[in-house]
């Protein structure tokens, strides 16, 4: 099995923990982190995230920091296994740099129907979401 | 000229929702008309004001128009989102608008494409979530324990779709205003 940079192997096996920085306070209430804060970026097709592995959470924090939040505050991350992904019928495929980066991929994008395919996407960021756990500083 | 007073008067006979789509929707074109146009316009911008007759509604387009100003720029989410359309934001606030008042208020949530999120949440394995974006197609799904779907309804900018007021209420509970959303 191939390794990365990281240390990590090149597979993200199921079991796996997967980190979501969050940006915006809006994307997570009292209750649960909120399916739009899983959705793909729309130029790529891909939502990006982090692979856990050891991490504490301080380290995860300070990942976050770095690769992603920059200037902005970092609000939170949704916490889920890569299992859960799957079992949307999606997909996590590493891809460093950075170190740990991944990425959930298999979104529908089928551009006949932008709406419809929408829809579907956000059937299976409730999916996920359902799944995810909330880590706040 | 009409008096402000029988223009109020009238408002209140036709009633709320019929003055807000007067307001918007009218091609009066006699100055009478306009006139009275502009008045119902006054009137129906005042009354959105006033929480004590536009209740939640008001503050619940105040925090939308916060959130669509915190994501007027590419890469609010430090990963490319596109910035909140405008066109999303004036639809949510005719969806908003339109909401029956038995359907508590929704939470908003910008997303990576320029649209908005309209969440539903009882809890987390039963939710409603709806996507307003460019054009007056919306798309929503939902999670109700085993039960999932998703699908794709029009607004004509009135009216919530049948559909998707049955929806919210199956997830939420028909009139449970003590449900509504933070």
């Amino acid at each position: 099995m191939e390794t990365l940079p990281s240390g990590l192997p090149e597979h993200v096996s199921d079991e796996e923990s997967l980190a979501r920085f969050l940006t915006q306070s809006n994307h997570f209430n009292a209750v649960m982190v909120r399916p739009a804060a899983l959705l793909p970026n729309p130029k790529n097709g891909q939502t990006s995230v982090f692979r856990q592995g050891k991490e504490s959470p301080e380290a995860l924090w300070q990942i976050g920091q770095e690769q992603i939040a920059g200037e902005r505050s970092l609000h939170g991350v949704a916490i889920f296994k890569a299992k859960h992904v799957r079992e949307a019928q999606l997909d996590v495929a590493a891809q460093e740099p950075p170190p740990r980066h991944a990425n959930i991929i298999g979104w529908p994008s089928n551009t006949s129907d932008p709406e419809l395919e929408k829809a579907k996407r956000k059937a299976l960021a409730i999916q996920i979401a359902q799944h995810a756990e909330l880590l706040r500083r | 000229m009409p008096e402000p007073v029988s223009t109020t008067i009238g408002i209140c006979w036709l009633g709320y929702a019929a003055a807000q789509g007067y307001a918007r929707g009218s091609s009066a074109v006699s100055s009478e008309a306009r006139a009275v146009r502009d008045a119902v316009c006054a009137v129906v911008d005042l009354t959105e004001r006033s929480q004590a007759l536009f209740g939640g509604k008001a503050a619940a387009i105040s925090r939308l128009r916060a959130l669509a100003n915190q994501c007027a720029e590419p890469g609010w989410d430090s990963d490319g989102a596109c910035a909140v359309s405008p066109i999303a934001v004036l639809l949510t606030e005719g969806f908003i608008r339109a909401l029956p008042d038995s359907i508590p208020l929704p939470e908003f949530a910008p997303e990576p494409d320029g649209s908005l999120s309209l969440d539903w949440i009882q809890s987390r394995n039963c939710l409603f979530s709806i996507s307003l974006g460019s054009n007056n197609r919306l798309a929503y799904a939902w999670l109700d324990g085993a039960d999932k779907g998703h699908a794709v309804a029009r607004f004509d900018g009135d009216r919530i779709p049948p559909r998707i007021v049955e929806g919210i209420r199956a997830i939420m509970g028909y009139g449970n205003a003590s449900l509504r959303a933070a």
